[in-house]
């Protein structure tokens, strides 16, 4: 079936596809890599409408791209992981005192005997994301692409531009400062050290 | 295998990964939406300039461009020139000089004609 195989497609042969004039292809990579894309902002910037407005602004650029794009080079999604880097440093540096305005992360609840699971799950990851906040901007997105988006160091690397051994030593360092950050927050969250 | 404190502070930390994994915030249907809409414009501006009509910068370049038309333009002026001989009021040239041999008895022929 047509449908069924344009689905199947690769993200590069659709970018081809649209820039032929593919509506279809349009709709098959939105729904593909924008909730992706806006995900991944999210993590770098802490601020959702801020995330939005990047991710709208990343594919807006890919779809400017499609007719020239290069088969045999990057792939979509390394392209598109570098441009919304680069586009998060610039909101970072438009931003008055050079942090854009973080989501408000709750506290977690007093009582942790009477958080459900769910709730437990939602404050050990909103603990995640405000340490995250706090880390220099090369080391939040590489613990990001590492840990959050399962990407290889390999992969990594190509998107930010840099050595295997610099990720390596980038997403250590950011597990580190992290472990610190949350260290005195693993009780809280329902999570005890193991003796 | 004692393990060391990196390790062990790794491991604890892949349960906040693990959280956040599977909290990831949902993409709007509003933001999906100006994705798609901006698609649109992008892909129909292409089409409009695919299906525009010949302009005349497009018809130059088709006869071959500004070198070409050059040419053509030197030729036609030329032509003209020709063909409406030179002006009687040219100083110092008389119309007989074209039509009378200076010196009749030196003439020679172009093809093999009398020595």
């Amino acid at each position: 079936m047509p449908f069924d195989a344009t689905d199947d497609l690769p993200d590069e042969a659709l970018l081809a596809r649209f820039a032929d004039g593919d509506a279809a292809a349009a709709r098959v990579l939105t729904l593909r890599l924008a909730p992706r894309v806006m995900a991944h902002a999210w993590r770098l910037l802490g601020n959702r409408a801020e995330a939005e407005d990047v991710t709208q602004d990343a594919m807006l650029r890919l779809w400017k791209q499609a007719p020239d794009w290069r088969d045999g080079e990057a792939k979509v999604t390394t392209w598109l992981y570098r441009v919304v880097a680069n586009l998060c440093i610039d909101r970072q540096r438009r931003a008055r005192g050079g942090t854009v305005t973080l989501d408000a992360i709750p506290e977690p609840a007093d009582g942790r005997a009477s958080m459900t699971e769910a709730m437990q799950e939602r404050a050990r990851a909103d603990a995640l994301q405000a340490a995250l906040n706090d880390l220099p901007a090369r080391q939040r997105q590489a613990v990001v692409l590492r840990h959050i988006d399962g990407l290889s160091n390999p992969e990594i690397a190509a998107i930010m531009e840099i050595t295997v051994e610099a990720v390596e030593s980038l997403t250590s360092r950011g597990k580190r400062a992290l472990s610190a950050a949350l260290a005195g927050r693993k009780e809280e969250l329902g999570y005890a050290d193991e003796t | 295998m004692p393990t060391r404190p990196d390790d062990h502070d790794h491991a604890a930390l892949e349960a906040f990964f693990d959280a956040a994994r599977r909290t990831t915030p949902v993409a709007s249907e509003d933001m999906l939406a100006r994705v798609l809409a901006d698609a649109e414009t992008v892909r129909t501006a292409a089409q409009a300039r695919r299906t525009r009509p010949v302009r005349p910068a497009r018809l130059r370049d088709l006869l071959g461009g500004w070198p070409s038309m050059a040419g053509l333009a030197a030729a036609t002026l030329a032509g003209l020139w020709i063909g409406a001989g030179l002006p009687e009021a040219v100083p110092g040239l008389n119309e007989a000089a074209y039509l009378v041999d200076i010196t009749p008895e030196m003439a020679f022929g172009l093809a093999g004609g009398d020595d």
